[in-house]
Formats: C-alpha cells, sequence, structure tokens
C-alpha cells in the first residue's frame, strides 16, 4: 500500500469518528427527545425546581446572551471560562422570588455531587460562582468560595438546580 | 536469557516520556480557552517517544505509564478513571495511527498520528460522558467547537513531535542510540 493512500486512510478514519459522534449525538438527542416529552424538558436541559416545583429547563441557547466571564482557580492556577450562576438564575425566574437566604443547590447525578449556596453567595460578584463549559462540553460548577474553589469540591456534569426559599 | 520486547533502556526512555507528560500537563499553561489547547505538548511528546523507541506499543506504553502518574496525582476533573483511559487512549490511538502510515519521521504521518492519537482522547472524554448519561444538550453546545480543538492541537503537536525526530536525527542521536545497541 503506498504512504498517500495509507494517509488517505488515515484522514478517512479521522472524518468517519467525527461524523460517528456527531450522529449518536443526534441520535441521543432524538431518543431523549421522546423520553422527556411529558416533562417538556428537552434533551440536554437542566431543570430548575423552585420549592420543589419545576419552574424552568436551563437550556444551551441562554448561554448565547449570557456575558461570559473567567477566574483562575486557586488550585492549579487554571483559566475557568463561563457564566455567572446568577445570570443564568435570572434568565429564568424574576429577582423578587429570591431572598438573601434563599438555598440553591446545584446537583449532579452523574458524579453524585452537589453544592448548597445561598442567593446572598450567589450574587456576590466577587465569589464568581459560575458554570464552566468543561472540555467534554458539560457544565461545571466552580466558584471562588471557600467551600467551592478545588476540584473535590466543584460540581462537574451539572443536571440539576434547586432553589428553596426559606 | 531470554530476550524482552523493550530493552531496559527503552523502558527507561519511555517512562521518562510518561512523566514528561504528567510534569507538562502541570507546569505548563497556555492563555487559551480552547478544549484540547494541551495536545500541542502531549502529542509532541508522544510522538517523540515513538520515533525514539520504534517498536509497536511503545507509544500506548507512555500512554498508560502517564495515566498511571496522573490518575494517582489527582488529574483531572471527571475523576481517576477517565484520567487513566483518556491518557492511554492518547497513546493507544497514535500506535494504532502509526500501523498504519508508518514513521512518524515524515511530518504528514506525524501530524496525523497526532490528530488520531488526539481524537482517541476526546473519543473517552465523550465516551465516558455518554455513558454517565451527562446532559446532551450541553455536550453538543460544545461537542463540534471541542472535536475541532482536538485535531487542529493535535495535528500541531504531532508535527512539532516530527520536527523534533528530525531534528534529533539532524543531530546525531539516532546513530547514537545505534551505537549503544
Amino acid at each position: 500500500m503506498s504512504q498517500k493512500l495509507r494517509i488517505l486512510i488515515g484522514l478517512i478514519v479521522v472524518v468517519v469518528l467525527i461524523g460517528v459522534v456527531l450522529g449518536i449525538e443526534a441520535l441521543r438527542g432524538r431518543v431523549d427527545n421522546s423520553l422527556q416529552a411529558e416533562i417538556t424538558l428537552e434533551p440536554g436541559n437542566v431543570p430548575i425546581y423552585l420549592d420543589g416545583k419545576l419552574v424552568a429547563a436551563f437550556a444551551p441557547d441562554a448561554l448565547e446572551t449570557l456575558e461570559q466571564v473567567n477566574l483562575t482557580d486557586a488550585e492549579e492556577g487554571k483559566n475557568q471560562s463561563g457564566y455567572l450562576l446568577h445570570d443564568v438564575l435570572l434568565t429564568y425566574l424574576d429577582e423578587d422570588t429570591l431572598s438573601p437566604e434563599t438555598q440553591i443547590t446545584v446537583a449532579s447525578s452523574v458524579s453524585d455531587k452537589s453544592a448548597e449556596l445561598t442567593w446572598a453567595e450567589v450574587k456576590a460578584e466577587e465569589n464568581m460562582v459560575m458554570f464552566d463549559l468543561s472540555s467534554r462540553g458539560t457544565l461545571k460548577l466552580v466558584s471562588l468560595l471557600e467551600k467551592l474553589d478545588v476540584r473535590d469540591e466543584w460540581v462537574q456534569d451539572v443536571d440539576r438546580i434547586e432553589i428553596a426559599n426559606p | 536469557m531470554k530476550k524482552t520486547y523493550f530493552s531496559l533502556f527503552q523502558l527507561i526512555l519511555l517512562a521518562l516520556f510518561a512523566a514528561l507528560i504528567v510534569v507538562a500537563k502541570v507546569a505548563l499553561r497556555l492563555p487559551l480557552q480552547l478544549s484540547g489547547h494541551s495536545g500541542i505538548f502531549w502529542m509532541a511528546i508522544i510522538i517523540v517517544a515513538a520515533g525514539v523507541v520504534p517498536k509497536r506499543g511503545a507509544a500506548s506504553l507512555v500512554g498508560l505509564t502517564s495515566g498511571i502518574l496522573a490518575s494517582f496525582l489527582g488529574l483531572g476533573d471527571f475523576g481517576a478513571l477517565d484520567t487513566l483511559l483518556s491518557y492511554t487512549m492518547v497513546g493507544v490511538g497514535t500506535d494504532l495511527a502509526l500501523l498504519l502510515l508508518g514513521k512518524p519521521e515524515n511530518l504528514v504521518v506525524a501530524g496525523l498520528a497526532g490528530v488520531i492519537g488526539h481524537f482517541a482522547k476526546f473519543l473517552v472524554k465523550w465516551g465516558m460522558a455518554a455513558i454517565t448519561g451527562a446532559p446532551v444538550g450541553f455536550v453538543a453546545l460544545g461537542l463540534l467547537k471541542a472535536m475541532i480543538g482536538y485535531v487542529v492541537f493535535g495535528a500541531i503537536g504531532g508535527v512539532l513531535g516530527g520536527l523534533t525526530l528530525l531534528a534529533l536525527k539532524k543531530a546525531g542521536f539516532f546513530a547514537y542510540l545505534q551505537e549503544k545497541r
């Protein structure tokens, strides 16, 4: 087999792999759509519950309208880029529904982790409570808050937000 | 005495390359907000390793060793298994690419092997996210951008590795290795 043919095969392999990934994702989206149609959550949406009631579905499209922010994590000095949780919540909720003591729980069933924050902590810009879009394309909750400033404390693959008023 | 597949000298070289990957991952920070940008140095090291030890499995061994080291050091955001598999697959992907393409001294081969090796890492990360049921929409949002990042930076890293191999050849490193045998 000539070198040119080998290189061509290599390029085809890369293109096929990219096609397979995109195809499977499209298929996953379609399957999830049919499964979740009853609860009006689109695939990939993160449900937002207010006092136990589903009030919104956080959709990827919403990020396009939000301002991107950056923080340098204390642990590795790595730059994390994403969107403030504060901005995300106010896209779907009226600020009047939230008081400084309101408990906000950001959870991931995948990584079996959650973070509990108050609205006051989320609102304070210096805390930089934000969603970073991870390298594998899922949402990761990161912050400068002491209780949420290292990898072990971050919430990877976020798939649920619960808000409880006192 | 039975001859082993890798000589002790080659194993030491490969272990050093594995350590170099982990050190580079920890110490080198590029101010790029793009997925897979670490592939620039990552794939360069793997390609150099595969060129310096021209045996099937050399890149896989570097990937596995660096994966074990990185897992113990707690690198990566998605746990030890994700780290171990993704590091290992970089090596396995590179080995498979070189099995098809030939020697990495050819810059096109090095670049393409870099793309395939680095894309194998992406496949592990994406596969793990798919298996664990991470939210699909957010995956799709960053998916194409991430794939392009992995392909481009893998190619750049591969070419840099190929250039390093050519420089080593020019400097007489391979002739030195031949003498050592």
